[in-house]
């Protein structure tokens, strides 16, 4: 979008106050304006962000437990500590794993189902329009609401699908219990919860898309396969790449879905990173530890948004 | 890519597509309505699957008693109170970025960017920490800060591309007739950017209550917001599968209803500083 620096109207306003005596105090004033309107509002979002950004990066440095606050606080005579034991604890290592796992079975099926309801609801016609509506609903519930919904689906004695196969006569266990599908449950209801945040980003590229290729496409004989392959992905590259950055970074966010479904378990199969920190900080209250394994995090999501803001950057302009 | 020209084939692709839309569209929706109606089954009905049973209100009823109807109270509390301290700080900043000339701009929308991307325990460890000894755990306005981290940097963002759409020669023409900066601002531009200002308060809203982390973390009794307050019906109190269905249904409808209302800020909001528009 080109922003409009200089309005016509600007010479105009510039003509008018030139005639009066304060030419100077008018643009100072503006200006003066707009410092106190910007002043507050980044001292409060300094004080909430990047002061909590370091005290999480100190805190990382000393062995903070409440259990020993004494002598943990502020405690920097051995500051890597954290960091050194993380690269050899077996629990972290595995957490990445399963994140990892989670982030790209959902991210992917996110992408899939997104893009084949929007490539299926892109028609002009008011009822499909209503349709695309209504598909929003399992993405603007309360993330809580949608882990009760899971949680009853996959709880054998009041699931209606549990129930409708026992009926015919093909009983499964619940799969949250169950170490080999319980990740892949989670992976299920995150994907139900999601592909419809993908799939709006796509409709409204699609709506946007120029037709003249098409036409040019068709014209050339192209059949519909080929239309979508050569022409219509193409051209959806950069909301793709978009989707998949912001379906990522959430993605190592889960959360309320682990909690209410498994806690991280069977075993450790559903404790992602996130998790783990959770769990180090306020169940074994090892803060230090915690807030190091939050650092790793955090300069991860940033290394990945960099890497897709530069393969997207080119394509798509990102402030 | 929709097939044009009438005739009977393209009628019966037509009633194909939506048949397949339909058909798709009760599939998704269908975990959705099950909880919703599991709330007004008895007990006894939810384990028995009958088909057809009475419904019944007494979930809803066993939800007036107890720490619920508080909890829903903090929830709207805390929610209203964190979207008006974010609009009352962000939009004087968002107005300031769009009309103002600061170089800075770059790099306050990548920090916009980056608090946006940041996971949520980043911010819950130093909050958790301080909160003890500024005494706000447990308390509501501990929970409005928090969620200032991610309403504030949404509103400046949103509200700075809706001032953007505003055109700047009509504050121009009241400041001439000698309005302040800030009085030409209330009169002119901030009323032509009202929609924008509900989509965004709306935006503010259902984020702060659909928060779960922050709430489970920062408050254990007073402060509890209905979502943790549902959670702890499953922990604490056995399987009351038809309070817990109850409860769900109250917090996820107000939700739905506004964010049907604002679906097209949706992904505005959701995306908020990676989008140039």
């Amino acid at each position: 979008m080109a922003r409009m620096d200089r309005s016509p109207s600007d010479a105009a306003l510039a003509h008018r106050v030139a005639a009066c005596p304060s030419v100077d105090g008018w643009a100072a004033q503006r200006r003066r304006a707009f410092l106190l309107g910007l002043i507050p509002a980044l001292v409060v979002l300094a004080a909430i962000t990047l002061a909590p950004a370091l005290y999480l990066l100190v805190t990382s440095l000393t062995p903070l437990s409440l259990v020993r606050p004494a002598e943990t606080a502020w405690n920097f005579s051995r500051p890597w500590t954290n960091f050194v034991a993380l690269m050899a604890d077996a629990r972290f290592i595995n957490s990445l794993g399963v994140q990892v796992r989670l982030s790209v079975v959902t991210v992917s099926l996110q992408l899939l189902a997104g893009l084949a309801v929007a490539l299926m609801l892109n028609a002009r016609s008011p009822f499909l329009e209503a349709v695309r509506t209504a598909f929003l609903v399992p993405m603007v519930l309360p993330p809580i609401v949608v882990a009760i919904i899971w949680k009853v689906l996959y709880t054998p004695e009041i699931s209606p699908i549990h129930h409708l196969l026992a009926r015919v006569g093909l009983p499964v266990s619940s799969l949250i219990t169950n170490p080999r599908a319980a990740l892949w449950a989670i992976a299920l209801a995150d994907t139900w919860e999601w592909f419809p945040f993908t799939m709006i980003m796509i409709l409204a590229a699609l709506q946007m898309m120029p037709e003249e290729p098409m036409e040019a496409a068709r014209i050339d004989g192209a059949g519909p396969w080929q239309l979508f392959r050569f022409v219509v992905l193409p051209l959806l590259r950069p909301t793709l790449l978009l989707a998949t950055l912001f379906r990522l970074i959430d993605s190592i966010k889960a959360f309320p879905l682990i909690y209410v479904m498994t806690n991280g378990g069977p075993g450790m199969v559903t404790e992602v990173t996130n998790y783990y920190a959770f769990i180090q900080a306020f169940n074994f209250s090892y803060w230090g530890y915690a807030s190091a394994i939050t650092v790793i995090m955090v300069a991860g999501v940033f290394f990945l948004s960099w890497l897709i803001t530069r393969v997207v950057g080119t394509e798509v302009d990102i402030e | 890519m929709n097939s044009r020209g009438g005739g009977a084939r393209g009628r019966r692709r037509r009633a194909l597509l939506y048949g397949t839309a339909v058909l798709l569209l009760a599939l998704i929706l269908f975990p959705f309505f099950w909880l919703l109606q599991m709330s007004f089954r008895s007990n006894d009905d939810i384990l028995g699957f009958t088909l057809l049973s009475r419904p019944t209100l007494e979930h809803y009823g066993t939800l007036r008693v107890g720490q619920f109807p508080r909890s829903f109270a903090n929830s709207v509390l805390a929610s209203m109170a964190s979207t008006l301290l974010s609009l009352l700080l962000g939009v004087p900043a968002a107005y300031s970025l769009s009309r103002g000339e600061f170089r800075a701009r770059r790099q306050l929308a990548l920090w916009v960017l980056a608090t946006r991307m940041a996971p949520p325990i980043a911010f819950t460890i130093p909050f958790f920490l301080a909160y003890r000894h500024l005494e706000l755990l447990d308390t509501v306005l501990g929970l409005v800060l928090i969620y200032l981290t991610f309403n504030l940097a949404l509103v400046i963002w949103m509200m700075r591309s809706f001032f953007d759409g505003v055109p700047r020669a009509l504050e121009e023409a009241a400041w001439i007739d000698g309005s302040s900066v800030w009085g030409g601002f209330l009169r002119v531009t901030l009323p032509l950017a009202a929609p924008g200002l509900a989509a965004t308060a709306v935006l503010c809203f259902i984020f702060s209550w659909n928060d779960f982390f922050y709430a489970l973390i920062l408050t254990r009794s007073a402060a509890m917001t209905a979502p943790v307050a549902i959670v702890n019906f499953m922990q604490y109190e056995g399987w009351e599968w038809g309070k817990i269905a109850a409860g769900g249904t109250l917090v996820m409808l107000p939700v739905v209803i506004f964010s049907l209302v604002v679906r097209n800020y949706l992904v505005h909001g959701l995306t908020a500083g990676g989008l140039k528009e």
